[in-house]
């Protein structure tokens, strides 16, 4: 087992993430995520032939809902929470 | 039980002297991250409440489920200072009922974690010994029901978070079949595995608040109605053959409740769990890489921690993240991601889905040879705060007996069963899919003869 | 020298009331994020909701094109990050689509059909809109979740005259189907382009993407361009890159978007929040109740059925509202080329003058059909025909009526007209003597005499008829 997965493969994780980290911390973390996925390893073990993949824990099909429309009242609430608006817009910078 | 309602349905009379209580308990464990007993919820139901099982009775609400006008942290620097602009439908149901929301209790940030320690806005202690972890995720839920705050909380549970803090704690925690309370509210974490969860302080209060917040739900389209087969009563209670690794203290409390329930008049069949073993590998590989999507969201952008300063939007997007989530959610998010990335996920998400599939044909096969599982719910009582024995990692393989019906689906209940050094074990009791009344009833049999210690110091007398 | 393959994905808004997965309008144009809940914002702790219409809409569309449909339609999560899409995930199909390995038959000229082979079709929900303004982005959140359904197709495409052609099809098929608006201008069809070119007989080359494509013509340029930029490429032996490019509209070039590819894995996995699309018997029949006579089709029955010329049946079969007013006035009417020849002269210049659409017109196509009956029985003749057609739209009375009110029955037996001509005769003595004495050029001039007495109401071919009888 290795001490800590590849380096690269942690960046490029973590940029999938969005997350930054600094070489330190990904050394860190990065020693816990690799004990984890070398852990997951052992499910290589488990004789899965044949057995269809649980995607879902157990559900009824076919759950829809009418196409009607309820009036968003909720709208206001949501944008009062927005760390920044311009009218009604939600603001984010784009530095040029 | 009826006295223990009783006494709490005066508590809308002696509301001073109610506060003072649970105060100075705050003061002790800190189970709440916001708390409003004069919290006035709306009901969105005309029909007279008074005969509810929980009219009047005041409730905790985990701090991952959302309540209008309270806050809605899930523990987390990302969402301080949010407040949610709906309700949850099983919170909902329960104010319906005639029950009232008084606050909002502590977690592992979003879920993650054994402790509470996780959290990143407050720190919770376990009532019967503050030095102590109350467990997690929904450790506040746990605290504050254990020292007499609130006769009943919500929690959720996605690998154990309700059933590991009661067993902390000393309180009932009941993680119910999978979609058969209703997730819309609840901050998702891992989406195919966890449910809202009921911790109460008697298998009555909580059988009663799980009937009123079961059902399908049009919100949630993964809600089901609970469909049990014919009442019968539980006889015979498996258990696994080859039990080891267990402390010291809950080993002794599980051999005298086998014991006891033996002299219930139970038999008390040995049977093979060969998955179990990789249960924790299947449910921590999905349940990160449905966090990974799920905690996504958090970007802030529309609501929740904004950065200072960012030059553009995926600046913005990676500062609110770095400085809104702790170790351990990104711990859980990279870990996550590389499960799901191209070249890996065969290997790891969809092998975890199939033994996943793999895990519940042996509990099918089980439960053809017993009418419940029993186990403990965790191999330790509740740890110290910073005790360093227990890795992060290996706290996650002690969650081995809790996920595996979170993997499943099916229903499980921590009960408390003793206590071990001063401290409450729990044992869980796992049902087939809808079959939470045999749950109710071993737990119920067991209290008969073995009946749940009160947290010292706690009281039900407000004038005291 | 060089085959060219070229493959669209194609996004249409299906025409729901409601948003895909929550119960918001589904509206363009409104005010900046009023049609959003805590669901489309992507809250903590919300979950989608199917809308029926939106997966029925998806299945008619899969149907029409000619796709497997999948007996088991899983939602799945793509995972991404972007300002625009809340969740950071889009809630998509992939390993289950709703439909896959289906074709289209596309015309290209007149008597010349291409099939475009559909690679798939998913249903989707859409992302909101960013405007860029100076130093920052305006976010608005009012079109996430709208229900997008997407349609790939193979590279099947020669190059950017087809997929032009192709588009512009495509939009009239989703038009037929009633499933879409298809219009480009408000974004409720979309399209992104994929090209390679190599070396004839060489196979598939190096795949580029164009975006930002936001009318069929920029399609067809961009693809054209990209062409010429490849083939100069590939004449001066440099490599092409895969990459995604994105159409300048205003300087008319493709322009790479420089993306990071780590940030290009969407770690697709099935949605837990969504339970499967298993399709009843019911549903299915329901779909296939929905399935319209698609354009191309329709455009050659209505030539065989009706006679049209080609020219007659493109017009015709534009939109399906004009084709199915075409045919029940044709059916009401018993005359195809003539219904038709209304449709595409008088009638379109009277709609432009009114400033109606043929729908909003008084002319109903039983009225339209009243008006050609009147014609083609001879009961008026064509210029009161015009007459009648104005008429109609002024007044909002039908034709019949119209022609009784006003007297413009037409002149049609011989003991009416003979007293008139008799006074035409008598009033232009002279004229009369003149043709008598061999002057046959003088006859025009009683011919127009009588039509004016009779209000052109006679029947030419009556008048032509007496006069000949009488002057010999
Ligand atoms: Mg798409
Ligand atoms: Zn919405």
């Amino acid at each position: 087992m290795k001490h800590i997965m590849d380096i690269r493969e942690l960046e490029i994780t973590a940029e999938l993430a969005q997350i930054a980290f600094t070489p330190a911390e990904l050394e860190r973390l990065g020693r816990e995520v690799t004990q984890m996925v070398s852990y997951f390893e052992k499910m290589k073990e488990v004789d899965t032939d044949g057995l269809e993949p649980t995607t879902h824990a157990f559900v009824k099909a076919n759950r829809v809902r009418p196409d009607t429309v309820t009036p968003s009242t909720l709208a206001d609430a949501a944008l009062e929470r927005a760390p920044e608006l311009e009218d009604r817009f939600i603001v984010i910078p784009n530095v040029l | 039980m009826a006295k223990l309602e009783d006494s709490w349905r005066r508590f809308s009379e002696k509301s001073a002297s109610y506060t003072a209580y649970a105060k100075a308990w705050e003061a002790k464990i800190g189970a709440f991250l916001s708390f409003n007993p004069q919290y006035k919820p709306t009901s969105t139901s005309s029909a007279p409440s008074g005969d509810s099982p929980v009219a009047g009775l005041p409730f905790g609400v985990k701090d991952n489920i959302a309540v209008v006008e309270f806050p809605l942290t899930c523990g987390s620097k990302m969402l301080e200072g949010l407040t949610s602009p709906y309700t949850a439908t099983a919170v909902q149901k329960l104010i319906d009922a005639g029950a009232r929301p008084v606050g909002k209790t502590n977690l592992d940030e979003f879920g993650m974690g054994s402790s509470t320690d996780n959290s990143a806005l407050g720190k919770t202690n376990n009532p019967w010994d503050v030095t102590r972890v109350a467990g997690g995720s929904s450790g506040g839920s746990a605290a504050c029901v254990a020292a007499g705050q609130v006769p009943f909380a919500l929690g959720s549970d996605t690998g154990g978070s309700v059933r590991q803090p009661a067993s902390f704690c000393g309180v009932y925690g009941l993680k119910p079949t999978y979609g058969t309370v209703s997730r819309f509210g609840l901050t998702a974490y891992a989406s195919s595995l966890e449910v809202i969860g009921v911790l109460a302080k008697s298998v009555g209060l909580t059988r009663a608040v799980y009937d009123i917040i079961k059902g399908e739900d049009g919100n949630d389209q993964t809600s089901l109605k609970s469909e049990p087969g014919p009442a019968r009563p539980v006889r015979k209670i498996g258990v696994l053959k080859n039990l080891t690794g267990l402390a010291p203290g809950v080993e002794t409390i599980y051999r005298e409740s086998l014991a006891t329930l033996k002299k219930l008049g139970y038999t008390v069949v040995e049977v093979e769990l060969p998955t179990l073993e990789y249960a924790v590998s299947a449910y921590y590989t999905i349940a990160t890489a449905e966090a990974s999507a799920n905690l996504a969201r958090f970007n802030g952008i529309r609501y929740g921690l904004r950065p200072e300063y960012a030059e553009n939007p995926e600046d913005l997007i990676r500062k609110a993240r770095t400085a809104g989530f702790g170790d351990e959610v990104k711990t859980r998010i990279l870990l996550g991601s590389y499960v799901l990335r191209s070249g890996f996920q065969d290997q790891y998400y969809t092998k975890a889905q199939k033994v996943r599939t793999a895990i519940r044909r042996d509990f099918d096969r089980i439960f053809e040879e017993a009418d419940v599982f029993l186990s403990p719910t965790f191999p330790t009582t509740a740890f110290a705060h910073g005790d360093t024995t227990m890795t992060s990692f290996q706290q996650k393989l002690a969650d081995k007996f809790t996920v595996t019906a979170n993997l499943t689906g099916q229903p499980g209940l921590s009960f408390p069963a003793g206590l071990a050094d001063g401290l409450p074990v729990g044992l869980q009791v796992l049902a087939p899919v809808f079959e939470e009344g045999r749950l109710f009833e071993v737990a119920d049999r067991f209290a008969e003869a073995v009946p749940p210690a009160d947290c010292p110091g706690t009281s039900l007398d407000w004038s005291l | 020298m060089y085959d060219t393959f070229v493959g669209l994905e194609i996004h249409i808004h299906l025409l729901t009331k409601s948003k895909v997965f929550c119960s918001c309008k589904a509206h363009y144009g409104d005010e900046p994020n009023t049609n959003v809940c805590p669901v489309c914002l992507g809250y903590p702790g919300v979950l989608p909701v199917l809308n029926e219409e939106a997966i029925k809409l998806a299945y008619v569309v899969a149907q029409s094109l000619n796709c497997r449909l999948s007996p088991r339609t899983l939602f799945e999560r793509k995972n991404y990050f972007y300002p625009d899409l809340p969740k950071n995930y889009q809630i998509s199909q992939f390993s289950d689509p709703v439909g896959e390995n289906g074709f289209i038959d596309v015309p290209l000229a007149e008597g010349v059909t291409k099939r475009i082979r559909i690679h798939d079709v998913h249903l989707e929900e859409d992302a909101g809109k960013m405007i860029h303004a100076g130093d920052m982005s305006l976010c608005d959140y009012n079109r996430t979740g709208y229900p997008l359904l997407e349609i790939v197709t193979e590279p099947d495409l020669s190059g950017g005259e087809e997929a032009e052609k192709f588009l512009q099809y495509f939009q009239r098929l989703v038009r037929y189907l009633h499933v879409s608006d298809g219009n480009m201008e408000e974004g409720s069809l979309r399209c992104d382009a994929n090209i390679s070119i190599n070396k004839t007989g060489g196979g598939l080359g190096t795949k580029v993407e164009v975006k930002n494509l936001n009318s069929s013509r920029f399609v067809r340029k961009a693809l054209e361009f990209e062409f010429k930029r490849q083939s100069a490429q590939f004449e001066a032996g440099t490599r092409i890159v895969q990459e995604t490019r994105l159409w300048n509209e205003n300087r008319d070039v493709t322009e790479s978007m420089r993306s990071k590819e780590s940030s290009h894995d969407y770690r697709y996995f099935p949605e837990p929040d969504l339970p499967p699309f298993v399709p009843s018997a019911d549903f299915l029949r329901l779909v296939d109740s929905l399935q319209v006579e698609l354009p191309l089709a329709r455009r050659e029955r209505l030539k065989t059925t009706w006679g049209l010329s080609a020219e007659q049946a493109d017009f015709v079969s534009e939109s399906k509202t004009l084709a199915d007013y075409f045919e029940t006035t044709a059916k009401a009417s018993g005359q195809g080329a003539s219904v038709a020849n209304w449709l595409m002269g008088d009638v379109q210049k009277e709609l432009k003058h009114f400033d109606l659409t043929l729908e909003a017109s008084p002319l109903s196509s039983a009225r339209l059909a009243q008006l050609v009956t009147l014609l083609e029985s001879g009961r008026i003749h064509i210029k009161i025909a015009k007459q009648l057609l104005i008429a109609v739209f002024e007044e909002n009375k039908d034709p019949e009526t119209l022609v009784k009110e006003k007297g413009w029955e037409a002149i049609t037996t011989e003991s009416q007209l003979q007293p008139i001509l008799e006074k035409v005769f008598t009033e232009h003595s002279g004229v009369v003597e003149a043709i008598r004495a061999g002057d046959q050029r003088q006859k025009g001039f009683l011919v127009g005499q009588v039509m004016q007495a009779t209000g052109g109401r006679a029947a030419p071919a009556l008048v032509n008829q007496l006069l000949a009888k009488a002057l010999g």
